[in-house]
Formats: structure tokens, C-alpha cells, sequence
């Protein structure tokens, strides 16, 4: 394998791909970095078996030349060294050369490093997924889908699918669901591409992986490919491909939770809302869940309270857009409410109570994309 | 394998010819009896696609990254010091609630699986409990009364036999040991390759020289034992391991005294001390032979206890001298 390219391109790629190589995995080639050089581009892989990202370098991109020469072959190097070596070169063009003893050589300038490689036919390698189950997002909307939902993901390993976030097409649309049994954040929008199309049902993606792959993500209105396996999902962007393995088992049937008549309904301003719940959790403790309390007063005011016997209690009256229905009295986490009305994208916010003791949701007032549940604390 | 262990790679081959392989396997052989070598056989078995009738090949990606560990659905959990504890559980707990890396399979292999501490024990039975499809575990122990009866229950048994200590006597006269050196490395190891080194090894032959003088200073000096206890067993049997062997030793030594009281004598190692163990036969009785046979059954138990070497040895010598 022989490559001639230019550095910056190469420490470029080289990053991506390091997000995902942990020094701790358990499998000694995963320390690695594999590079594979074909005839047209070059090829870095880096994984820690659950999440496993490839960055491709094209020898040209619209007229540019951005690798000078290519001699095709593939080689594990120790992800420890060569990112440092590379980013510290002389020399503005780098040439990496391999031979069939796995001993690499990489010099710039006057520099010349000799490093011991790994085989590349150790590195695992990923099952070519199947393209008849794939449909694009724009970047944007990807992200924010993320971000609207993998906050509700459960931290505990007791349920390991609840860490996951469930994803799922259903009458035309696309569902994220992720919930920690306490709450649940549902996002979904309407599919462009026949449903016919797509083969799978369902899926859950750890999220773990989807906050990695937020992170990755640049924040442009780009589409990428995502494509669905039986083992794997893929994300496809320009240079970048994004494979996370799946979480096994069966996602708990989430339709039935969402109440679907209410008996008091609350119109609020998101903000007015947020800050008031924000300002009362300030003495709510984590101790007991960080309980606040919500109580209708009539004449569109609610009071937002929180005790805490031996720091002290605050009230705070604050004026809604509209009330329908019984009044009420409810404590609630005001951690979840929080995360709930961050991520709201509208101004209004409408939430749906069904008495005090049954969880309550929150949603957008213009449409139904995003729909978050709560469930409330008892108190007494 | 199929000479050593005839029995079980029968029942193994059948049984992924069959493709009814079990979701999880308890093996139990004594050292040597080649445990580690089936289970990698019977993972790599499992994962290679050119397997002809259940044999891998040995030579395809996928055996040859079972062989250096780097395959991604195989994992191998090993005594991490002392035991099995229960963060290596955990991450194997982890890893199972993910799908495969590269194919719906996976395979676990825990080996000296007696030394998983019992919180280990307890975890790993929750996913023994409820396999998810395709997983095998491969347990591997020396002593399967050591591990907890709820896991055993949840294992398919599979006992290896003991190794033909005729065969091996025969192989190591084969590679030029004379025939008691060669009775006493069969007894000693199951080993043939260890049995060969031990044969060169030179603290080993001062080990066997060292555990005759203790028998005779027993006989007839008895109140210097202590001081050779001292100033010469202490010095030779410095490291646990070591002691342990000096202790297996004298075990050796003591049988051999019994099978002289039953009229055994071809079953005797030390043949070629034929006449020392006529002579210590004369002084411990066959009741007082088996006695010390338990007495230093105990002084083994309580090295691995961590008791200090110097004080089992001086108590084992004075109940020898009861």
C-alpha cells in the first residue's frame, strides 16, 4: 500500500474516525485504526465494536486532487500513535507506505517514522447493509429528532432496551420513541418515500450511539442515508458512514400509555413557563425528585409551588393563555418538565391533564409531532 | 481430540451436525485434559462457514481471529488476579443485550469459571436464566462442585476424562525417561509437554531429593525436623505454587506407603525408593498413612488460604510425628 496525500485532509478524517476507538475495548485489533487504500479513495475505520465509523478520503472532489497517489492494500495502525504522528509532521504532503510485513513507514519533510502494523484481515468488518430498507433526512432534522427524544432514554441497565430509543414507521410516519418508564418523549414526522419501500418495522438504537452520532453531525440541511439492517443501522453522509449495532429484545408497546381524552387542558407560554418551574426546582430537592406542585386557581392563573420543610417553599402565580375543564392539583419532577418544554419548538405550549394521579402530556399547540409524557409524583 | 477425549467430541460433533447445540456448556477435566482446546474448537466450530462435518478449518478469517482474539462476536472472560469479578460480568451483561457484530451468533467462553466471586456468579446466571437465541456459553472448570448448584442446573455437564496415565507413562518412556522417572512426571502432571520440562528441570529433581530426606529425618531424627523444616524445605519451596508441589510430593509419597500396606505395589510411583518405603512403611501403619494422607490434604487447603507456608509446615510435620 503506498498513499501520497495532503495532511490536513488526512488529520481531518483521521479525527472523525478516532471518536469512535475506546482504549478500554476487550479486542485487541479494535485499538486500531484500519486504513484501506483503493484505486479511487482511502478508507479509515476506526469502531469500538458497538459504534464503528469510516471516514472516506475521494482521490478527487470537484477537480481537486486531494490524494497524489494511490497503491491499493489495507493495514491496522495503533490509534495512540498514528493521529499524534500525523498531526505533527513537517510537511504539508505526507506519504504513507506499507509493506507485506505489516511495517509501515510514514514520512514528510525529513521525517520518517517506522511503525509495526496490525492485519487487516483481523479488523471485523461490516456487513454490507441491504439499500432496499433505507430513506434520508436532512442533517437538521436528524439531529433535532435526536435531541428531541434520547434525553428520555433510561440510564439503567436494568431494562437494557429502555436505554435504547426505539424507532419505528407506522401509518406513513416516522416514530422516535424513547421513554425510562417515568416519561416518555415522542417525535415523529411524515414519510416522503412510500412505505412499501421500507422492510423493516422497527428498531432500537442504543443512545449511546445517537448522542455520538448528534455529535458528528454537522448541523446543515444536507440529506443523509439511513439504512436499516437486520443487525445494524447505518447513517450515511458525504465522507462519513456511521454503523451502530442494534439493541436486542422487544420494545414495550408505547401506543396504549398516551391517554386519549383529558380532562383539564392548559394553554401556556413555553418560556413563562419554563423559567417559572426552573426558579421553583431551585428548592425542590433531588432527594425526593425534585418535586414541584401545579395547581389551577381559575381565571387563567396557575400557581407553581415547592416545599421543602427544612430549606423553605416558594410560590409563584403565573398568568396562561387559556384553561379548559376541572381544576386541579398535581406534583410532578420538575427535571422532566424541564427536559419536556426545552425541546418544544413552539412558542405555545398545550398540556393535557387526566386528574392527578394519571400521567399528563405535553405538546405543541399548533401541531402533534412532538408529544412528551409525564408521569406524576404522589404526594401527600 | 478424539483420542484424548473419544467420548465427549462424539457427543459434540453429533450435536452440531444435528445443529442442537446447547446454549450453555459446563466443562469439567482435571488440568490438562484439554478443556481450553475443545472449547476454542467448539467456538471456532460454530463461527466457521467451510466447517466440514464439524471440523473448522482452521485457516478462515474467522478461526484465525478466534485463535488471536480479535473476533467480535467471541468473548473470553479469564481470572482477572485472584477471581472473576463482576465488572467482567457486567461487560459481557452489556454486550448481550446488543445484536451480533457480524452475525447473529455470539459465544462466551469463561474459563476457570470455580473463581468467579459470587456476585459474578450471581450475574452471569441472570443471562443464563433467560438466553437470549443464539448465545452459547462455554463454562470452564476444574472443580465443578465449586460453582454455585444454580448455575450447574442451567449447564449441559460435560465431563472430561481423566487422561490415560498409562498412555502418557508410555510416551514419556518413549522420549527416553526411565520407567519410575516416568510413572512419577505422569503422576505429577497430565501434561506431556510439562511433564518433559519438569524432567529437565533441575529445582524439580532437588525438589524430590529434598521430600525423601524429610520422610527419613521423620523416621529416625525426629526432633530435627523442625530445623530442616527451616534452614532446607523453606529455602527450596520458597513461592506458593512451589509449596504446593512440595506438598504434592509428599502426598505421593504417602499413597505410595498405602498401596504397600494393600499389597498394591505396581501402583507405587516411588518404585525405584522401593526399599525406603518398605522402611517408612515399618514406622507409620496403614491407619496412621491415611491419616497424614488427609493431614496433608489440609496443609494444601490452608496455602490457598493464604495461611503463612512456614506454619503449615511445621504443624503437617508435628501431626506426622503424633
Amino acid at each position: 500500500m503506498k498513499i501520497i496525500m495532503n495532511r490536513d485532509r488526512l488529520i481531518e478524517s483521521v479525527q472523525h474516525v478516532m471518536k469512535a476507538i475506546s482504549q478500554k475495548t476487550t479486542i485487541p485489533i479494535l485499538t486500531g485504526i484500519k486504513i484501506e487504500a483503493t484505486e479511487t479513495q482511502v478508507k479509515l475505520t476506526g469502531s469500538d465494536s458497538d459504534i464503528t465509523i469510516e471516514a472516506v478520503i475521494p482521490k478527487e472532489e470537484e477537480g481537486i486532487i486531494l490524494i497524489d497517489e494511490i497503491v491499493p492494500g489495507s493495514i491496522v495502525l495503533h490509534a495512540k500513535y498514528f493521529p499524534e504522528i500525523i498531526r505533527k509532521l513537517p510537511n504539508e504532503m505526507v506519504e504513507i507506505e506499507s509493506d507485506d510485513k505489516l511495517q509501515l513507514s510514514i514520512r514528510s519533510g525529513h521525517a520518517e517514522f517506522h511503525l509495526n502494523g496490525q492485519d487487516a484481515e483481523e479488523y471485523p468488518h461490516l456487513p454490507l447493509l441491504q439499500s432496499d430498507s433505507s430513506f434520508s433526512l436532512p442533517n437538521d432534522l436528524l439531529k433535532n429528532m435526536i435531541r428531541q427524544t434520547v434525553f428520555a432514554v433510561s440510564t439503567s441497565e436494568t431494562r437494557p432496551i429502555l436505554t435504547g430509543v426505539n424507532i419505528k414507521v407506522e401509518d406513513d410516519h416516522l416514530h422516535f420513541i424513547a421513554t425510562d418508564s417515568h416519561r416518555l418523549a415522542a417525535r415523529k414526522i411524515p414519510l416522503e418515500v412510500d412505505q412499501a419501500n421500507l422492510s423493516f418495522s422497527q428498531v432500537v438504537i442504543p443512545g449511546k450511539s445517537l448522542n455520538e452520532l448528534n455529535k458528528i453531525l454537522e448541523d446543515t440541511d444536507e440529506k443523509i442515508e439511513i439504512q436499516v439492517g437486520e443487525n445494524q443501522i447505518a447513517f450515511q453522509a458525504e465522507h462519513l458512514y456511521f454503523v451502530t449495532r442494534l439493541l436486542e429484545g422487544k420494545y414495550p408497546e408505547t401506543s396504549r400509555l398516551i391517554p386519549d381524552q383529558s380532562k383539564t387542558i392548559i394553554h401556556a407560554d413555553t418560556k413563562t413557563l419554563l423559567q417559572s418551574v426552573d426558579r421553583a426546582s431551585l428548592l425542590a430537592r433531588e432527594s425526593q425528585n425534585n418535586v414541584v406542585r401545579l395547581e389551577t386557581k381559575g381565571n387563567e392563573v396557575v400557581e407553581i409551588t415547592s416545599n421543602s420543610p427544612e430549606i423553605g417553599k416558594v410560590e409563584e402565580e403565573i398568568t396562561i393563555k387559556g384553561m379548559e375543564g376541572e381544576d386541579l392539583k398535581i406534583s410532578f419532577s420538575s427535571k422532566y418538565m424541564i427536559d419536556a418544554l426545552k425541546i418544544m419548538e413552539s412558542d405555545q405550549v398545550k398540556i393535557e391533564f387526566t386528574g392527578a394521579m394519571r400521567p399528563f402530556i405535553i405538546k405543541p399547540v399548533d401541531n402533534d409531532q412532538i408529544l412528551q409524557l409525564i408521569l406524576p409524583v404522589r404526594t401527600y | 481430540m478424539k483420542s484424548i477425549q473419544p467420548v465427549v467430541s462424539k457427543m459434540l460433533v453429533s450435536s452440531i451436525n444435528k445443529e442442537r447445540i446447547s446454549h450453555a456448556y459446563l466443562l469439567h477435566g482435571q488440568r490438562g485434559t484439554g478443556k481450553k482446546y475443545l472449547a476454542i474448537l467448539l467456538a471456532k466450530s460454530i463461527f466457521c462457514k467451510h466447517q466440514e462435518r464439524a471440523e473448522p478449518c482452521n485457516t478462515c478469517r474467522d478461526c484465525q481471529r478466534i485463535d488471536s482474539g480479535n473476533h467480535p462476536d467471541f468473548h473470553w472472560i479469564e481470572p482477572d488476579g485472584a477471581s472473576i469479578k463482576k465488572e467482567q460480568i457486567l461487560h459481557l451483561q452489556k454486550e448481550f443485550t446488543y445484536t451480533g457484530m457480524e452475525s447473529n451468533r455470539k459465544v462466551y467462553i469463561v474459563s476457570d469459571a470455580e473463581k468467579m466471586t459470587t456476585n459474578a456468579s450471581n450475574r452471569l446466571l441472570k443471562f443464563l436464566e433467560e438466553p437470549s437465541m443464539d448465545t452459547t456459553a462455554i463454562l470452564l472448570t476444574e472443580n465443578s462442585q465449586a460453582i454455585l448448584p444454580t448455575i450447574q442446573s442451567r449447564c449441559q455437564l460435560i465431563s472430561l476424562r481423566p487422561l490415560n496415565n498409562k498412555q502418557l507413562i508410555e510416551k514419556l518412556e518413549q522420549e527416553g525417561l526411565t520407567e519410575a522417572n516416568a510413572k512419577i512426571f505422569a503422576a505429577v502432571t497430565n501434561d506431556l509437554n510439562e511433564a518433559l520440562e519438569k524432567s529437565k528441570d533441575e529445582w524439580f529433581a532437588n525438589a524430590r531429593k529434598i521430600v525423601v530426606q524429610l520422610v527419613e529425618m521423620l523416621q529416625t531424627n525426629p526432633n530435627e525436623v523442625l530445623l530442616f523444616i527451616h534452614t532446607q524445605w523453606m529455602p527450596h519451596f520458597k513461592e506458593r505454587p512451589q509449596a504446593q508441589q512440595g506438598l504434592d510430593l509428599l502426598l505421593l509419597w504417602f499413597k505410595d506407603m498405602v498401596y504397600y500396606h494393600i499389597d498394591q505395589k505396581e501402583q507405587m510411583v516411588f518404585s525405584y525408593h522401593y526399599d525406603k518405603i518398605e522402611k517408612a512403611a515399618m514406622h507409620w501403619s496403614k491407619k496412621h498413612a491415611t491419616d497424614n494422607l488427609s493431614h496433608i490434604m489440609d496443609a494444601k487447603r490452608k496455602l490457598e488460604q493464604n495461611v503463612h507456608p512456614q506454619l503449615v509446615m511445621e504443624q503437617l510435620t508435628l501431626h506426622f510425628q503424633r
